[in-house]
Order: C-alpha cells, then structure tokens, then sequence
C-alpha cells in the first residue's frame, strides 16, 4: 500500500518535471517567427471564444452558427496572418477551459470576454484591450434590491475564473456588508440560479450581464472596477502576442474597432 | 518558462493550502452522510425489490431504472435549479447528500438485491416458522448472509460515491472540486490545483478500493 | 389444535389442494403419506401459513390463521417447523440457532435460552458441537440441530416435512430415533414422511394423500394391514417392496 503510493506520486512527479520542461519555444531566427509558422502550416487561426455571452461570443441555437464582436476580431486576426478573413477555426471554450487549451496548444488565441489582470500575465500574453466594460449586477425586479447597501447576508453568483468576484468582494467591503459567492462553470447556470433563488445577484460584466437580461431581472446602476479585455497567447508565443497587438492597435487607429462595437450593438 | 507546472504556481498553492483542506474536508462529510443514506435506501429498496410482493418489486424497480438510467448531474441539478421553482428550497449541502446518497442507493440496492436472492429461500422459511416478521428476518438472518455476497460491491460503489461527490462542484458544493476548479480558474494555476486534487481523491479512495479487492480474494477462497 | 375446513391451494393453473377438511387433536401423532405430488407437503405447509390457503379456514389453538390481520407470527411461536433441507442459519453456530429466536422473538434472556438449548442438545446428542458451525456438521446432525432449535421454541405442535428425505440412509435412523423419543412427550406432532416404519411405530393415525386428497385415514394397525382404498393398497405395496429389497 505505501510503497503503491510512493510509486503513483514519483511518477506524478516524473509527468509534471517533463511537462514543465517540455514548452519551450523560440523563433528560429531565419525571417518568420517560429510560432506564426506553425500557424500558417496548419492552414488555420484556432481561436477560442465564448458561445454563451450574446453580441461578445454566442452560438445561435436555431443555425449552430457561432459569431458576435469576438469572432469578428478573430478575423481581423487571421486577415492579418494570411491575408483571407476566412481562415479561423472557433472553438467554445469555458473560463475554466481557456487556460489549458492554450497551454496544450489546440488554440493560438483566446478571445473571449478574458480581462487583463497583472497575476495572468504572468501565465500568458495579453494583447492590449480591445474593450472596456464594468461589473454590474442583475437581480430579480421583486427582490427589492436597489444598491449594493442592499446585499448585507445575499448571495451572488459569480462564474468561474471570473475577476467579478474580487470586485464585488473589494466593493461590498466598502459598503460595510456581507455577502456569500456562490461560482458556477457557465453564465446561463448563474442565470439558472437567479431564477430558481439559489443566489440572489448574478454579477458579471456588464455587456455580459445585457444578454441575460429579460422580463424577470433588472440590471442595478452601480458598475464597479473597470475591466479591461484582452487577447491571450501562450507565454511562448511571442511573435504570436506582437502581431496580435499590433491588429488591434491598428483596428483602433483605423475605427475598424469602434465600427465593429457598434454594429454589435453593444452599450 | 511559465508551464502549467511552474514552480511559482506550487509555490501559489503552498500558501492557499487552506482552500485545498476546507474543501477536502467537506467532501469526507458530504461523502459520509450521503454513504449513510445510500446504505439505507440500498438495504431498503434492495430487500423490497426481492419481496414476494410485486408491488413493492416494482416500486424499488422504479426507483432504480429511474436512478440508472439518468445522469447523475442531471438529478442534482433538477434538485439544485428545478425544485426551487415548485416552492422547495433545499441547501446546497443537502442537495449534495441527497443527490448524491439518493443515485448510490441505487447501485447498492442491486447489490443488495443481489445479496438477497443468493440466499436459498428456506432460510426465509425457517425465520418465518419461529415467528420472525419479514423486516426482522432480514436483519437477522437474511442480511447477514447476503453481506458477504453484496460487502464487496458496496465497497466499490462507497468508491465511486465519494468521487461523485465532484459533481457537485457544478452546483458551487463547496466541496473539494468546487474549490480546486474556482481556486484553478482564478489564478489560471490549474495545473498543480488538479494534480493535488487527484491525490487528495486518491488517498481517500485508494484504501477503500483495495479493501474492496480483499475482501472479494477473502469471498473467492471461502467459495 | 388444528382444524382446516375446506381448504384448497391452487398454484396457478394446478389444484393441489382439494376441499381438505381435517383436525388434529392436541397430542395426537399424525403421520402423512402420499406419492410425490400428492400435495402431502403443501398441507402442512399451510398449517402454518408458509403456503397461503386459496379458500378456506385454517385454525390453529382457536385462532382463525387464515383471517384478514391474523396473529400469524404468535401462532408460530408455538408451531415449530423441521424441513426437509434442515434449513439451519449457517451464519450462526448450533448454539446461536437454537438462542436466536427465542431471545428475540420470545425474548427469553440469553442466558435461560442458552440453558434450555444445551438442555435440548443433549437430548438430541449433540452437546460436544454447541460451539460448531452448520456446515461442519453432517447431514443428520444438522437435522438433530434443527429438531432441538424448533424444540427450543418450547412449542405445542411440532410439523415435520418430510425430515428424512434429504439424508444419506446410514443417517436416516439416528433423526428418527430422536423423533421417537420425542414422541414419547404430549406435544403434538404432524409428520410427513416416507417412513412406515415410524409411522406404525408412533402414529395415532395415518392419512393417506394422492391428489390433492385424503383419500384414506385410519390407525397404522387398521390402515397398514387392511387398508381399504385401492390406490392406498398399490402405494403401499410400492413403498413397502422398495424397502424390502
């Protein structure tokens, strides 16, 4: 039994130091990056975007078409990489999904209501913002709940990986009072919730938030702690990450950007 | 080089150590409460269901087709979201004993009923001719002997119950999964999350598993 | 002590019991014989209700058994049953057979059954195995095991189904000398055996079975030396040249 166990977590051990080793990547000196090789061979840009936040990432239930702002900038991506905005691959992916599909590499980017935070920049590159939104919060219209000051001992669904939860905590502290979190792996499980009474508050970003919104709920006024939006790469991916940031500082500079928001409808 | 294993990442870990040990203590008390209810609603049903009455065979079928033949995430979100909606509120920590208690039950109800019907029916016959009630024959003659048929499977289900229990992440349980996956996704550290996670799991299950393997060695010499 | 008015069993479409009126006075030595199938089991299996009557009345020391929310447990208590397959707890030892029911269903004290039970294995002769398992008994012993647990119920009425049917034959006789001997007391006893020997020997009266009715009943004298009906007289002569030969 014990000398079992030993075995299993020295070969745990032996998995983890080869894996951890095993990721490097460079350029290989000679004119294209390495990374954006690997890319242009594959023929494709895998991207990674959400398919439950409507006008950001949303797949159509009726056409199983996936689109919103985020897949249009995935395009921009992939006009830039090959010159044909055709050429992208998308792919659904979870706050929790996000991080490993990057790492293993089965997408090159994620763009995906994914905000910028100093501690994930230490795990991967973040393009510069591409949007800027607050945390709001939405509530049942019958639940009497005005303003922050309203939530001492309420509950508030939060979705995983979400930076809503900070915020939220930071702010509530302020106000002088307690609330419990509650996190849960999609948006329309926080919706879920909300409609059953498991939590009273379903926070998130706000453009996030406005897809939800329905007969039943209300979005509340107060909006905390900017977030910003960015696009992810692999840590090694560096090419990757410059040419990344460079599509979008141009998309802004052009208005290409603010174009694009607009015809989304979003704020 | 920042791979999913870097050691700044175990280091994150180290310190929030307490997350990782809140969590796995919740999960040993919700795996201990909702393994009582199984053994319960296991023997219950699992006796019912090798009755002489049919109608008490088809109750305990219904309930195990039902059971079986559904996912397990599916029950405990119809107890987590749906029944708020016809006015019954249950806490989360007992949506997850109930949940996950009430899905093993069923498992160990055919093991049981397995148990149950090995044992030749004059032993029940015996029972009844000194005056022992059904419930009461059961108990004292009937279950012991099935034990040794129905201990091992039971063991493997106690098994696979508390890794079930990391189904009620999806529901924020507040069990080990949910701490590992809202720990993981916050600071994007999942690989050291789930690799301590998987270890915590394995210690508890591990020793389990191998009693479950000696006493089907124990069966098989006493056959 | 037993009565059965007009009782019939069906088992699905077979009529194994048929209009089967009988009584059986308190201390009397009943002895039941009949060809396989003849429904000889099944009658004594209902006077105890482990086969449920289709018609009819069964009363057992003046308690209808058959009534709707009848006391069918406490009769029990006091109508111990021998099988055929001996049917010990194999999980228990000889001691713990005998103790069992008594202190829990009687709730006699552990200690008083424990008496009584060495009391009535050292009747049957089997004080030396009170601490052994079934299994490591063999097959006689376990039948001598199961007359003394039913005696340690201390009932009024002892049902024997076919006792002997299941033992190699140089067991046979050391089970019946134990029911000789317990024949010798007032308790009531319904045998259903194959043993004419036993049954000449012990019976008050002998009811003959075939199917699913009394065809004939009388005293061993009467019923083994002039027995009237026609299928009783070819039974017997089966039986009697198979254990002649």
């Amino acid at each position: 039994m014990k000398r079992l166990l030993v075995f299993l977590l020295s070969s745990l051990m032996a998995v983890v130091l080869l894996t951890g080793c095993g990721s490097d990547q460079a350029t290989n000196g000679a004119g294209e990056a390495k990374d954006i090789a690997a890319i242009k061979d594959h023929g494709v840009l895998k991207v990674g975007v959400k398919v439950d936040v409507p006008k950001f990432g949303f797949k159509d239930p009726q056409t199983n078409k996936i689109d919103g702002l985020e897949i249009d900038i995935a395009r921009a991506v992939a006009q830039k990489i090959f010159g044909d905005p055709s050429k992208i691959e998308v792919q659904g992916v979870t706050a929790k999904t996000r991080g490993p599909l990057l790492d293993n590499g089965e997408i090159d980017l994620v763009i995906a209501t994914f905000t910028i935070t100093e501690e994930r920049k230490q795990s991967y590159n973040f393009s510069e913002p591409y949007f800027v939104d607050g945390v709001r919060m939405m509530v049942k219209k019958n639940a009497g709940i005005q303003s922050i000051k309203d939530l001492n001992g309420k509950k508030i669904g939060v979705a995983q990986s979400a930076t809503t939860r900070k915020v939220i905590q930071d702010e509530t502290d302020k106000a002088g009072v307690k609330v419990e979190f509650l996190e849960f792996g999609t948006y329309p499980e926080i919706k879920t919730a909300l409609d059953a009474g498991r939590v009273n508050v379903f926070s998130v970003d706000g453009a996030i938030l406005a897809g939800y919104l329905d007969d039943s709920t209300v979005i509340l006024d107060d909006k905390f702690a900017t977030q910003q939006y960015g696009i992810a790469s692999k840590k090694s991916n560096t090419a990757l990450a410059k040419l990344v940031d460079e599509t979008i500082a141009e998309m802004k500079k052009s208005g290409e950007l603010d174009k694009l928001i607009k015809k989304w409808g979003i704020r | 080089m920042p791979g999913p294993f870097a050691a700044f990442k175990w280091a994150a870990l180290g310190r929030d150590w307490t997350v990782f040990a809140g969590g796995f203590a919740h999960t040993i008390l919700v795996s201990f409460l909702a393994l009582v209810l199984a053994l319960l609603l296991g023997i219950i049903f699992g006796v019912l269901a090798s009755s002489k009455q049919k109608g008490f065979r088809t109750i305990s079928r219904i309930y195990v087709e039902i059971i079986q033949n559904t996912p397990l995430v599916i029950q405990v979100f119809f107890l987590y979201h749906a029944l708020p909606h016809l006015g019954i509120l249950l806490p989360t920590f007992t949506v997850g004993v109930l949940g996950v208690g009430v899905y093993h039950g069923a498992y160990m109800s055919e093991a049981v009923r397995a148990g149950v019907e090995a044992i030749p029916r004059g032993q029940l016959e015996a029972a009844y001719s000194q005056g022992f009630k059904f419930w009461s024959a059961m108990r004292y003659i009937i279950l012991p002997q099935a034990k040794r048929l129905a201990v091992p499977t039971m063991t493997n289900q106690a098994v696979s119950l508390i890794k079930n229990t990391s189904v009620l992440a999806m529901i924020a349980g507040g069990e080990l999964m949910y701490h590992a996956d809202s720990w993981a996704s916050n600071s994007l550290y999942y690989g050291p999350a789930y690799i301590v996670t998987g270890i915590l799991y394995l210690v508890i299950c591990m020793p389990l598993a191998l009693y479950a393997r000696r006493l089907e060695e124990q069966m098989e010499v006493q056959a | 002590m037993i009565r059965m008015i007009g009782v019939h069993k069906h088992f699905g479409a077979n009529h194994v019991l048929k209009d089967i009126n009988l009584t059986v006075k308190a201390g009397e030595k009943l002895v039941v014989i009949g060809p396989s199938g003849s429904g000889k089991s099944t009658l004594i299996r209902c006077m105890n209700l482990l086969e449920t009557p289709s018609a009819g009345q069964i009363i057992v020391g003046g308690v209808d058994i058959t009534a709707p929310k009848a006391p069918v447990e406490k009769v029990r208590e006091g109508l111990a049953m021998v099988f055929q397959q001996f049917n010990l707890y194999p999980h228990k030892t000889v001691l713990e057979n005998l103790t069992l029911a008594p202190t829990i269903i009687k709730k006699v004290p552990k200690r008083e059954a424990e008496k009584t039970g060495m009391e009535f294995l050292a009747r049957v002769g089997l004080v030396d195995k009170a601490n052994a398992y079934p299994a490591q008994l063999s097959g006689g012993q376990q039948q001598r095991v199961a007359i003394a647990r039913a005696l340690n119920m201390k009932p009024e009425i002892m049902l024997f189904d076919e006792p002997t049917s299941a033992l190699d034959p140089e067991m046979i006789q050391e089970v019946l000398d134990v029911m000789v001997d317990l024949a010798k007391g007032g308790i009531t006893m319904v045998v259903v055996t194959h043993e004419m020997g036993f049954a000449r020997q012990v019976a008050d009266r002998v009811i003959f079975m075939d199917g699913g009715q009394i065809i004939e009943q009388g005293n061993p004298e009467h019923f083994f030396v002039n027995p009237e009906h026609a299928r009783t007289k070819s039974f017997l002569g089966k039986i009697l040249r198979a254990s002649n030969t």
